[in-house]
């Protein structure tokens, strides 16, 4: 096990997260474009679609870790002072934490009722 | 033609201060012979010089704002006044001279040499033209340091991160097809500091007088680490 | 205020070609090597070179080390000392290869083997057919030494004080040499170093001349700390014009550009060089070269609305070529003279280029002067190295190629030699503090205080002087007004005040210091010019237009001392092969 904090590791998540946030962007506006979903039904049946949720929450989980690799690499860079580093990142960890369970309790409420 | 000269020796200067020259440009003027006219009139101004042919690398300035060279930067080329700094986030030693030791350190870093394992042949090591090409656009470089001085995240971390400078000839080395240190090197490179603070801003490609693409060269690295990585 | 003491085995100053090959020697040798620079030793004028190293390695056609001896010999006006060329000749090709094992790139030929171009004076079979000698890396072959040497002393974990100023030599009652004094730029600190050796690797001098190819730290502070240590300097009338220097700047366009077919032509676009060197044409030697050009400028054939230039012509060769092996030159000409020479000719005359000339030194590196035993009793202790030694292996005319070859191959002997020595010589010898203390009042002597002539004037005019009085066409006359002046300007040496006293990275007092340097060798230089009556090599007099071997074929030795010049007899034996005896130079 190295003593260092990844660096290839995190480079290639954020860009083979990119990459797939991209794709899914470009997936989810097409859809908006072409079949927009209009009712509050519509949506959670969308959302509710195994195929749906499986590609939605591989979504939210690489805005997640890019997100993480985000914030880190600027921390890293501007936040020099040890603890006040830890603090920060331990704030947004949690805060990343937290926003994940809420999404993917979102997302498997809404597989669950369709 | 108006120069604005940073001055600061710390024997005598509290704080640093802009000082004003007035220089007559004579025909193909570079900015080195301006600062060198400047020296005339005030011998007590200081700044690295040598070769006058952006060789040697010692007149790395922040001049209206970019790092260049003086010795092959015309005056005519600048719009006045013209605004001369030391390079950028470095240490000043006194006027113009900065204080480079963190970058040669970086330098220095990245073991910097080729490392061979093989017994050595008693006539040259074999080298393909092709081979030999792709240290073109890495091994010119004149150390200078306008790239690392440029760039942002040399500013922010110039203890741990290597910077332009330092990572180009690290792929000299790790595209010389006579080196045998490939994975020793990668590996040195892992860790979110050394290689990993750089965030492709380019201003080092910009700035770089001998026209060297050290972005490219870092993108390289990182490829060859991935692709040695699966 | 109390000096601050440091001890190492071996002391080189200078961290060019010679000094760090000395210290690479040194430091693999693990012993203690300290290596002082007034500047990062990548900034050392190495790094200027362009066109390459000349080695028999014959890879692109048939050569011979002994062909390269012939060459060099016939070079440098039968003037070099023929043991020492057989020997630099030699070791030319080991040296090259472990230069390319530590990592030169140097450019390749299609089986893999080390690029080789054509350059002036070189021939196959004792001067028959143009050979190719020059190991090149493109344009910018120094550099790529430099910078390789300079890496493979960080792996070999050299001692480095850089950007600390040589002051002057310590030596003892019995002339040995205990180290130096050094300035230390940063913070305007003396430093005493205390060595077992001393490796004198400054480099040239150019800076004497106005216009000149050489850097602005050229100033050759080790022949002039020689000098004041009582060392006489060897050959100090020969001083290379390179024929092809950016006109009215000075910047180097290498003999490369000739080696790859460039060609000088005159105002009427004649190829003049046909008329002085029917064989060689624009690859004759470097002297005959430059003085060719000075003639068609001097005739009324020179180019420009001057008429002061002549023209490199380039744009035949195509682009391919131009960029592949000289992108160097192209970004140099675009800069400094406005042209792309792969549309139109550069515009080139001669410039002041290389010294020679030098310290006194034998084969090993050793510094070796006339005391009581002959002509070449060894000072314990003391090398000299590269552009500021003299082996001689220039003689009175250096070859393209042969400089970085000079500088590898001797500081690797001297490095070699020092380790010998060290082994018989373990011990640091005692510190003779009275010379400690002279030392230190040619620091102590820019304190004074008040008015009087700046440095940068004084130097402006010096520099001029020398270009009028010692330049490419010497008469008694014009000479002899050249020693009166540089005499007056060696008195006004004690009118110069500096009004910068200031203690941090005083640039002022460094330059003060180096101009007394230039001057005392600008002196050595047109006093043995106008004591030589014969033209040789670089040293043309339309006075005494021929060489003449009878009375001439000796080496000058100029004395710092009452401004003395003795002779001392060309070592015409080589090591191991017959003599090349003088015959007339033609190309």
């Amino acid at each position: 096990m190295s003593r260092q904090a990844s660096g290839l590791r995190a480079w290639a998540l954020q860009r083979i997260s990119a990459v797939y946030l991209g794709l899914y962007i470009i997936y989810f506006l097409g859809v908006l474009l072409i079949c927009p979903p209009d009712t509050y039904e519509a949506w959670k049946a969308f959302v509710g679609d195994p195929w749906g949720s499986m590609a939605m929450l591989l979504f939210f989980s690489s805005l997640l870790l890019h997100a993480w690799v985000g914030v880190r690499d600027v921390l890293i860079d501007y936040v020099h002072p040890m603890m006040i580093r830890v603090t920060l990142l331990t704030v947004f960890g949690i805060g990343l934490i937290g926003s994940s369970f809420s999404i993917a309790k979102a997302i498997f409420l809404a597989g669950l009722q369709s | 033609m108006k120069f604005i000269v940073f001055r600061y020796n710390p024997d005598l200067d509290a704080t640093p201060r802009m000082q004003e020259y007035d220089v007559e440009v004579t025909r193909g003027m570079m900015l080195r012979d301006a600062l060198l006219e400047i020296k005339r009139q005030d011998e007590s101004f200081s700044f690295r010089h040598s070769c006058g042919e952006g060789v040697c690398g010692s007149d790395g300035l922040n001049v209206n704002g970019t790092n260049l060279l003086g010795c092959i930067t015309r005056v005519s080329d600048l719009k006045e006044p013209v605004k001369v700094r030391p390079l950028p986030g470095r240490p000043v030693i006194r006027d113009l001279v900065v204080d480079m030791s963190q970058f040669y350190q970086q330098y220095r870093a990245v073991e910097p040499y080729l490392i061979r394992r093989d017994p050595l042949p008693e006539q040259e090591i074999l080298q393909s033209p092709e081979e030999r090409d792709k240290l073109d656009g890495l091994y010119e470089c004149i150390m200078c340091g306008c790239c690392s001085t440029s760039c942002p995240s040399f500013w922010w971390n110039p203890d741990k991160f290597h910077g332009p400078q330092a990572l180009l000839q690290s792929w000299r080395f790790l595209a010389d097809s006579r080196d045998q240190a490939t994975d020793e090197r990668l590996d040195a490179l892992e860790g979110p500091y050394k290689l990993f603070r750089c965030h492709t801003i380019m201003n080092c490609v910009d700035v770089c007088p001998k026209h060297l693409n050290p972005t490219k060269a870092i993108g390289k690295i990182k490829e060859l680490m991935l692709e040695r990585a699966i | 205020m109390t000096l601050v003491r440091r001890h190492f085995d071996a002391l080189i100053i200078g961290a060019g070609g010679a000094g760090l090959n000395a210290a690479l020697q040194l430091a693999n040798a693990n012993l203690r090597v300290a290596v002082v620079s007034k500047v990062f030793p990548t900034r050392s004028h190495t790094v200027a070179a362009q066109g390459g190293v000349n080695a028999a390695l014959a890879n692109v056609l048939p050569d011979n080390w002994h062909w390269h001896m012939f060459d060099t010999v016939k070079g440098s006006d039968y003037l070099g000392d023929q043991d020492a060329i057989e020997f630099m000749c030699r070791e030319a090709i080991p040296t090259v290869y472990e230069l390319e094992h530590n990592g030169v790139p140097f450019s390749r030929l299609d089986n893999g083997r080390i690029y080789q171009r054509a350059f002036g004076g070189q021939s196959q079979n004792f001067g028959g057919a143009q050979a190719a000698r020059t190991c090149a890396a493109a344009d910018r072959t120094g550099h790529a030494i430099l910078h390789t040497l300079y890496q493979q002393n960080i792996r070999a974990r050299t001692h480095f004080f850089d950007e600390y100023f040589a002051v002057d030599l310590i030596a003892d009652d019995e002339g040995a040499i205990l180290g130096a004094l050094v300035l230390e730029i940063e913070t305007g600190e003396p430093l005493l170093i205390e060595s077992k050796t001393t490796l004198l690797a400054t480099g040239g001098c150019g800076q004497v001349f106005r216009t000149t190819s050489n850097a602005h730290i050229n100033t050759g502070d080790g022949m002039a700390m020689a000098l004041r240590a009582g060392v006489p300097l060897m050959d100090m009338e020969f001083f290379q014009f390179h024929p092809t220097g950016i006109a009215g700047k000075g910047m180097l366009i290498t003999e490369g550009v000739r080696g790859e077919g460039g060609y000088l032509v005159n105002k009427d676009g004649e190829r003049f060089m046909e008329r002085y060197a029917p064989n060689a044409k624009d690859l004759a030697s470097r002297d005959v070269v430059s003085r060719a050009i000075v003639t068609e400028v001097k005739e009324g054939r020179g180019c420009g609305p001057e008429g002061d230039h002549v023209m490199l012509k380039v744009d035949h060769l195509g682009e391919e070529i131009v960029s592949k092996r000289l992108p160097g030159i192209r970004e140099s000409s675009q800069i400094f003279a406005g042209v792309d020479p792969v549309v139109e000719p550069i515009p080139v005359f001669p410039t002041a280029h290389y010294v020679m000339g030098g310290i006194p030194t034998n084969r090993y590196g050793r510094v070796v002067v006339p005391v009581q035993h002959g002509p070449e009793e060894v000072i314990p202790g003391l090398y000299a190295a590269g552009e500021c030694a003299c082996v001689s292996v220039h003689g009175a005319n250096r070859l393209g190629g042969n400089s970085l070859l000079d500088i590898l191959v001797f500081g690797r002997a001297a490095g070699q030699d020092i380790i010998e020595f060290l082994k018989e010589n373990p011990n640091h010898r005692p510190m003779d503090e009275a010379a400690v203390e002279k030392v230190m009042s040619r620091l102590t002597r820019w304190e004074e205080k008040g008015e009087g002539i700046s440095v940068q004037d004084l130097r402006a005019e010096f520099r001029k002087v020398m270009e009028d009085h010692a330049g490419v066409f010497r008469t008694d006359e014009i000479m002899a007004e050249g020693v009166e002046k540089v005499k007056e300007i060696r008195e006004k040496l004690k009118d110069l005040r500096l009004q910068d006293q200031s203690s941090v990275f005083n640039t002022a007092r460094v330059e003060a210091l180096e101009l007394e340097n230039l001057v005392d060798i600008g002196m050595s230089i047109v006093l043995s010019a106008l004591n030589r009556q014969e033209s040789r090599g670089a040293h043309s007099r339309p006075d005494y237009p021929d060489r003449d071997d009878k009375n001439w074929m000796k080496h000058s030795l100029y004395f710092y001392e009452e401004d003395r010049v003795e002779y001392k007899p060309v070592r015409t034996k080589p090591l191991f092969v017959e003599t090349f005896p003088p015959k007339e130079r033609v190309y």
